[in-house]
């Protein structure tokens, strides 16, 4: 819902039995940045006077770039701990992806997956791609062997994802190619399926699965402790605090307003849980990730825009107190 | 500052000793005075019993001190002191809101003496309280929001029957005593006794639960049903005194952070734990207090001893640093009297506009403003001290910051455009936001210093954010309140109004609307700095992200139309008393949506109080369309009058030339109208 009008560029508002039509987020922002540049910028006189408006709108024009930057280029996800258990990825909240995996004759597993653009949450259906790239992440024998298998999979033609006891589900339909004059074999997977769908093609067993999108962590997590406290006498939460271990070797403890900042990386803490664990049992923490290249950058605005702001209007204040004593000088 | 503190406080006894006779039951001061002091835990905090005391009359009886039968008011620690010492009598005060009686004559109790909205003695509701509660329940189950206003109501009464009925029970432990069985082993645990108190149980506790043990293996049905006859009574007697924690751990704050009751005392006694001897000490002088209601001398020394042994367990564990600022805060009520000099300053002020020439009226106004100002000021100061946080940490505190950053704006500009009219605007949003306060106060009922939830614990983004961005509501209503004092003097005086004034209160208009921009913008970006530092998003279109965002747009679009010229004074001022608006909406109606990380819950009385703001500034700015169109008029007229005195100029005709303007206008205010309209 959120994304109809905040992400997008026109969208058809549904009042009542009319659709009316309106510009998205995306479109307001862009003309306000054009309106920004030509209005605060170009057009404005450039005198002395005008300084504190020009660094304040540079400071906005900076946000703008913040935000631009931060939907372009960051990543965003969470990754979910048992108390003890460690992980060096992340999962996507609203992307999806297809693994391919085969079973080997050598015990070990080949693995590839691909990114599903179209297979967002909420997303609308996207045209089947020609030709599809298998991504491999690392160089092993199993890499080389995936891509074999990744040659195998003609275009998945995704369709929209369907609600699923009030929460969206991405899933999707594809086609595994099976040589010259067998019809390809369809196939369907849910994001929510318990077992992944088996597929044998030329004696070689695939395993397809739809999971939400991985992204690798530069170091293992892992975590060691978390801690909920409430004020005394009172189910108010006073504290959220996991302890997490950073690549085996510092503690390092996450909380509300205090997030790990580590190679690029946010980590914050975000949920916890099983909900009303009895004392001493095994909780999890939730942490969100976010790789975001701006992540520093409103700050820098804010204080550019404060610095602009508050230079143009003491300029004002202070002329209009001096003319003012002047005045009323003059009277008495 | 704790001695200050208390010697201010002996002298307002002195000066506020109540008038009128009290009645059989009622506490003397010195009881009043030591038990206001009582330490108890509660909402997550140690805070005095007078807090507690204060917020749970609000929420039974919808204002901070009730009056009698005879008109005598209370104050919340007389009512909760007397509730607790005399429930006999107590019972029969009439002290609990009902909003609407209806909610009453559904459980079959209607009278002709109570009112639709009355407060009810707890006797009078005691037969139909089965029904009460029966009905409380069912309506508990419907969700919040879709109840009716009776149900509503039924839920709020017997939610205070029943504080009323535990709270009456409190000292319970304390007041009666259990018989024991002649003859039995447990009776023998209490020698040449016939009874024992709650306090002697918890003593022997350890002895009777080893007896139990023994009996365990045995099938004497005599002893055994002693024993649980026993324990049975004690933990009854007990069952009220959980509703206030007044009994600090003696292990540390870390160790143990939940303060105990008489019932987790007999618990752990009953577990066979030892109870600490400074806690058996502690009942031991509860059952004195109860014992010496009727003799006021030693009922105040005993509640002292009871108030100086808890407050030292407490300080051993270093938690109750400021709790005699906080009793003083409660009791001094500084923002009442605050609130009634702002309410005097502007009367002056209003004389000062009959008798422009009186400096006595203007120095007047100017005393009283100034110290309505430093109270409120000292207010907000003390609860900083006393929460050791910022200013602004809850709905009810954005109130009193408003209005205190308000009144000082006004103040400042007053003095630099010295218009008499700044001042006047300052006492009105000094005693409207004070209204306000105490109105939210009562109608929320909880209290207003609370502990606060893990994400809002930083003093750090409090300090920042919450600080400019409520700076920047103050100054946007500030600005339309100015705003709409031009627009009426303009309506009101017409083409009479002083032009110089209505410029200069426009430019100042303009002036706050900067100031408000400032601490908008900046407050709502560090708004998204702490978002993206506490979730890792900046901004998420949250209903409160969206209102600040408003808020700055509204202001921007305002510098901006006055700087490119699409509006001049009477249009700057219009949009500032538009802008008004949408900082109430932003302040307010966001919290009413219901949705949203930053809203704090419903209140209809609140949705009528912002209602109206709304209409009256609405209809601020149709008055300024009516003014504009006035003003158009005016100087349609006068260009049609000039032309035609210049055609006859040219007739050469020489009538024309001593008046050009025309004889319905004086000619004195043609340049205003000009400048204006310009």
């Amino acid at each position: 819902m959120q994304r109809k009008y905040f992400e997008s560029f026109v969208l058809m508002h549904d009042a009542g039995p009319v659709s009316i039509p309106l510009p998205g987020a995306n479109l307001v922002l862009s003309l306000l940045a054009l309106n920004l540049v030509l209005g605060g910028f170009v057009r404005i006189r450039k005198s002395r006077e005008t300084i504190g408006i020009l660094v304040t709108h540079a400071g906005i024009v900076l946000l703008l770039v913040a935000g631009f930057v931060k939907h372009h280029a960051s990543q965003d996800g969470r990754v979910t701990l048992r108390e003890g258990e460690s992980a060096a990825w992340f999962e996507s909240d609203v992307a999806w992806e297809l693994v391919v995996r085969e079973s080997l004759a050598d015990g070990s597993c080949a693995r590839a997956r691909r990114a599903v653009r179209g297979a967002r949450n909420a997303a609308r259906p996207t045209r089947p791609r020609r030709s599809p790239r298998t991504v491999c992440p690392s160089r092993s024998r199993c890499a080389r062997r995936s891509r074999t298998a990744g040659r195998r999979l003609t275009a998945p033609a995704c369709s929209a994802p369907e609600p699923r006891d009030k929460e969206v589900i991405a899933r999707m339909k594809f086609a595994i190619a099976r040589g010259h004059g067998t019809p390809p074999l369809a196939g369907l997977v849910w994001g929510a399926q318990s077992a992944p769908f088996a597929a044998t093609v030329d004696r070689r067993r695939f395993e397809f699965d739809l999971r939400r999108e991985r992204h690798a962590l530069p170091f293992t997590l892992t975590l060691a402790d978390f801690r909920k406290e409430d004020h005394p006498r009172s189910n108010m939460p006073r504290s959220f605090e996991s302890d997490v271990v950073v690549d085996g070797e510092r503690t390092v403890t996450i909380s509300m307003n205090e997030p790990l900042r580590a190679d690029g990386l946010v980590v914050y803490q975000a949920s916890w849980g099983p909900q009303g664990a009895a004392p001493g049992a095994v909780l999890f923490s939730t942490f969100a990730v976010v790789r975001n290249p701006a992540d520093s950058l409103p700050l820098v605005a804010c204080i550019v825009i404060a610095l602009g702001l508050m230079h143009h209007f003491t300029r004002k204040l202070a002329r209009h107190v001096r003319l003012q004593r002047a005045a009323h000088g003059a009277v008495a | 500052m704790i001695r200050v503190a208390r010697i201010l406080l002996a002298a307002l006894a002195a000066v506020t000793v109540p008038i009128g006779t009290a009645r059989a039951g009622d506490p003397d001061a010195r009881a009043v005075e030591a038990f206001e002091r009582l330490p108890v835990q509660d909402g997550g905090r140690v805070k005095p019993i007078a807090s507690f005391a204060r917020f749970t009359l609000l929420r039974v009886s919808g204002g901070a001190s009730p009056a009698d039968d005879e008109g005598r008011r209370y104050s919340a620690s007389e009512w909760l002191l007397r509730l607790a010492l005399f429930p006999e009598l107590a019972k029969d005060d009439p002290v609990l809101l009902v909003e609407d009686s209806q909610a009453l004559v559904a459980v079959g109790i209607a009278d002709a003496e109570h009112g639709k909205r009355d407060r009810w003695a707890y006797s009078t509701l005691v037969p139909a309280l089965p029904g009460l509660l029966e009905r409380a329940h069912a309506a508990e189950g419907i969700a919040a929001g879709t109840r009716t206003s009776i149900q509503e109501q039924t839920v709020r009464v017997a939610e205070s029957a029943l504080t009323v009925l535990r709270l009456g029970r409190t000292f319970d432990f304390a007041r009666h005593r259990i018989p024991l069985v002649e003859g039995t082993r447990v009776a023998a645990l209490f020698p040449a006794r016939a009874d024992a108190s709650v306090a002697d149980v918890i003593e022997r506790g350890p002895e009777i639960a080893r007896l139990e043990r023994d009996l365990a293996a045995t099938d004497d049905g005599r002893e055994k049903g002693a024993v649980s006859a026993l324990w049975r009574a004690a933990s009854d007697l007990c069952a009220d005194a959980q509703i206030l924690a007044w009994i600090p751990p003696a292990a540390s704050v870390a160790a143990e952070p939940d303060w105990k009751t008489p019932a987790d005392l007999l618990v752990a006694a009953r577990r066979g734990e030892a109870v600490a001897e400074a806690h058996l000490g502690l009942l031991r002088v509860a059952e004195e207090v109860v014992a010496r209601r009727t003799d006021p001398a030693r009922l105040g020394a005993a509640l002292e001893e009871l108030v100086s042994r808890t407050s030292a367990l407490a300080a051993a564990r270093g938690e109750i640093a400021d709790l005699d600022v906080e009793v003083a805060y409660q009791r001094l009520g500084l923002l009442r009297w605050a609130n009634a000099l702002f309410v005097a300053a502007f009367a002056l002020c209003a004389l000062g506009w009959l008798r422009t020439r009186s400096l006595f009226l203007s120095r007047a106004a100017w005393i009283a403003a100034g110290a309505g100002l430093a109270l409120l000021v000292i207010a907000v100061a003390t609860r900083c001290w006393i929460r050791g946080r910022p200013p602004v940490s809850t709905l009810y505190e954005t109130v009193l910051f408003v209005s205190a950053t308000g009144a000082v704006v006004a103040m400042v500009v007053e003095r630099i455009q010295r218009q008499r009219i700044h001042l006047a605007v300052a006492c009105l949003v000094g005693a409207g936001g004070l209204f306000l306060a105490s109105g939210y106060e009562a109608l929320d009922g909880q209290d207003t210093m609370p502990s606060l939830v893990a994400v809002l614990d930083t003093n750090f983004w409090l300090a920042t954010h919450v600080t400019a961005i409520t700076l920047g509501y103050s100054a946007g209503l500030l600005a339309a309140a100015l705003g709409s004092a031009y627009v009426l003097v303009a309506l009101v005086r017409g083409e009479r109004a002083d032009a110089e004034r209505q410029r200069s209160l426009a430019r100042s208009v303009y002036g706050v609307a900067c100031f408000a921009l400032c601490f908008a913008v900046v407050g709502t970006i560090l708004g998204g700095i702490w978002a993206n530092e506490s979730w890792g998003r900046f901004w998420g279109w949250d209903p409160k992200e969206n209102g600040a965002l408003l808020i700055c747009i509204a202001q921007i679009a305002l510098v901006h139309a006055r700087r490119a010229g699409l509006v001049r004074d009477l249009g700057t001022c219009v949009a500032a008393a538009f802008g008004g608006t949408v900082v109430a909406f932003s302040w307010w109606g966001m919290n009413l949506l219901g949705v949203g990380l930053h809203s704090y819950g419903f209140t209809s009385g609140i949705q009528r109080a912002l209602w109206t703001y709304y209409v009256v500034q609405w209809s601020v700015v149709a008055l300024g369309g009516v003014v504009w169109l006035r003003r158009r008029g005016v100087t349609r007229a006068r260009s049609s009058a000039e032309s035609l005195a210049i055609a006859a100029l040219d007739a050469g005709t020489p009538a024309a030339t001593g008046n050009s303007v025309p004889p319905a206008l004086p000619r004195r205010t043609a340049p205003a109208a000009k400048s204006a309209v310009r």
